[in-house]
């Protein structure tokens, strides 16, 4: 490994402090699943660390006037055993429960997995379906992000170097919402997704219309993307099971897949149809239980 | 060899051994047993001298200690190399294998991925921890019992990754059970054996 300084910040305003200082060449460390491979196996890691671990108000999942907020240093394994979290959106504990193996999930945090920027991380998809926003802080303050805007490329966010991801809003009118999450990978446990596809809707119980339907995909762009023809597709119609084959169909013409030596294109494209109509049904379920606002 | 000769060996490897742990503490001047007494609840601190080392106190198998190491030392390094716990074992020293679990407050973490500046000032629980004296842990106990091993080197972490599991689910069923130990590898392919010992242990530890 190569040498670095390490420092250590007591809360976020001494972490952003501690990144103002000492960006560019400074690196923030959480739950350090991703970074130490970093630090351990590349000649450019970091010459200097910010540990954030022990930044006690950047773990808290809590509803507040803007809606659900998590911090960015809640783990997966927090999110599996939220209450609250389990209570509105059990799509997210899914995700979770996909990600590496425990020893992974009690160390790796949810804002770690996002600014990795991987088009694989599964939080990505149930999250932007769910339209979240990213809260970051610099030393100019505090700015939001949707999420649909925070991932420029594969490994590339809109983080400055200088900023510090703080917490994940689902905004207020989502909580609820009816959402589900599926992962395809080659083995039950420890695999990367081949794709996954996440989809959340409203549903009308009276008359099955469905409303702001959003489809996210992951692991077949360079980013996890939307799928708003898919979208569009469904909007302000009755959620048939004809209606999801189609919007399945649709997703797989907006996806960008490439191949490697875990799949083809041909086949992840046919894995984002298939995804995606069944993620579609698994929040269709959801919405049959549930009413808005409930 | 004759037994006598053999027992003559083995004690003066274990002398070697000791004064191999001394020696290296007062090379380098890190490790201090502190008092039991004395907590380790602080976060690390930087070295007078060097920026690129870290002070740490922790607390493994309750015992506290002090040592100051580079920043670079993984929480395995820390523990086989300066605290000569070598039961904790290193396969891939990358989060792949998780021969190298332990209990860092309470959680299984690969300590192959953890900065030993990272545990500064948390309880660390290793294979050393579990058993009584001469008293095997019911989980020790039952991977005994059915042979959940080969040649043993994947054992310390599928033991302690067991623990963290029977810790919050005392009754697992076996799908529970193989999830839960999916993050430790066995290049022997003792698995059906390992789960028969997981479930064992969960009687074991009930009883
Ligand atoms: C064995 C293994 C299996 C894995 N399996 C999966 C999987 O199945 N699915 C999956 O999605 N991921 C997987 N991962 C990847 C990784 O564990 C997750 O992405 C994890 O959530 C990263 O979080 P972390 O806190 O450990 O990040 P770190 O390693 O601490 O940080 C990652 C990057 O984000 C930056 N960073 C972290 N937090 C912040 C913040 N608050 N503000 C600004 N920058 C920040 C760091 O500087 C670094 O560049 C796996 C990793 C391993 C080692
Ligand atoms: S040595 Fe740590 S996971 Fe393999
Ligand atoms: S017993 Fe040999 S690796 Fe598991």
């Amino acid at each position: 490994m190569r040498a670095f300084d390490v420092v250590t910040a007591k809360d976020s305003r001494h972490a952003v402090a501690l990144l103002a200082e000492h960006a560019p060449t400074a690196k923030v460390i959480a739950g350090g699943t991703d970074l130490l491979a970093d630090l351990k196996f590349s000649s450019h890691g970091p010459a200097m660390v910010v540990d954030i671990s022990r930044v006690e108000d950047l773990k808290a999942i809590t509803i507040t006037d803007e809606g659900l907020s998590i911090g960015a240093l809640v783990t997966h394994t927090a999110i599996m055993r939220s209450p609250i979290i389990n209570d509105m959106f059990p799509a997210l504990v899914h995700a979770a429960h996909t990600i590496g193996a425990v020893q992974t999930r009690n160390l790796g945090t949810l804002g770690g997995n996002l600014v990795t920027g991987v088009p694989s991380m599964d939080s990505g998809p149930t999250l932007m379906a769910l339209e979240a926003i990213i809260v970051i802080l610099s030393p100019a303050g505090r700015r939001q992000v949707p999420m649909a805007e925070f991932f420029l490329g594969p490994r590339k966010t809109v983080l400055k170097p200088d900023e510090l991801l703080a917490e994940i809003l689902i905004p207020k009118q989502n909580l609820g919402k009816p959402t589900h999450f599926l992962k395809f990978g080659l083995r039950k446990g420890q695999a990367l997704a081949l794709v996954s596809a996440a989809a959340s809707v409203w549903v009308d119980v009276d008359t099955q219309i469905c409303s702001a339907p959003r489809i996210s995909l992951g692991a077949v762009a360079p980013t996890v993307i939307r799928a708003p023809k898919a979208e569009a597709h469904l909007d302000g119609r009755p959620l048939t099971a004809d209606a999801m084959a189609e919007a399945g169909r649709i997703a797989a013409s907006e996806a960008k897949p490439i191949s490697d030596f875990r799949a083809s294109a041909g086949y992840r494209r046919e894995l984002v149809a298939v995804l995606t109509k069944r993620a579609l049904e698994g929040a269709y379920e959801l919405a049959k239980t549930k009413r808005r606002g409930a | 060899m004759a037994n006598d000769d053999r027992e003559k060996l083995s004690v003066s490897r274990r002398a070697f051994l000791k004064g191999g742990a001394l020696a290296t503490g007062a090379l380098s001047s890190t490790l201090i047993p502190l008092g039991p007494a004395e907590g380790a609840d602080r976060a690390p601190e930087a070295t007078d001298l060097d920026p690129r080392r870290s002070k740490i106190e922790l607390k493994v198998n309750g015992v506290a200690y002090r040592v100051d190491v580079p920043n670079t030392t993984t929480l395995a390094t820390l523990l086989r190399e300066e605290l000569h716990l070598t039961g904790t074992k290193v396969g891939c020293d990358r989060m792949q294998c998780g021969a190298c679990t332990v209990h860092v407050n309470g959680r299984s973490v690969y300590s192959c991925t953890v900065p030993a500046v990272d545990a500064a000032g948390t309880e660390v629980l290793t294979i050393e921890g579990l058993a009584k004296g001469d008293t095997l842990h019911p989980i020790q106990q039952a991977f005994v019992e059915h042979s959940g091993f080969q040649c043993g080197f994947c054992t310390s972490g599928q033991i302690m990754s067991t623990k963290a599991l029977l810790d919050r689910n005392p009754q697992p069923t076996e799908d529970e059970a193989r999830q839960a130990l999916s993050g430790n590898l066995c290049r022997c392919s003792a698995y059906k054996k390992i789960l028969e010992s997981v479930m064992t242990a969960s009687r074991l530890s009930r009883a």
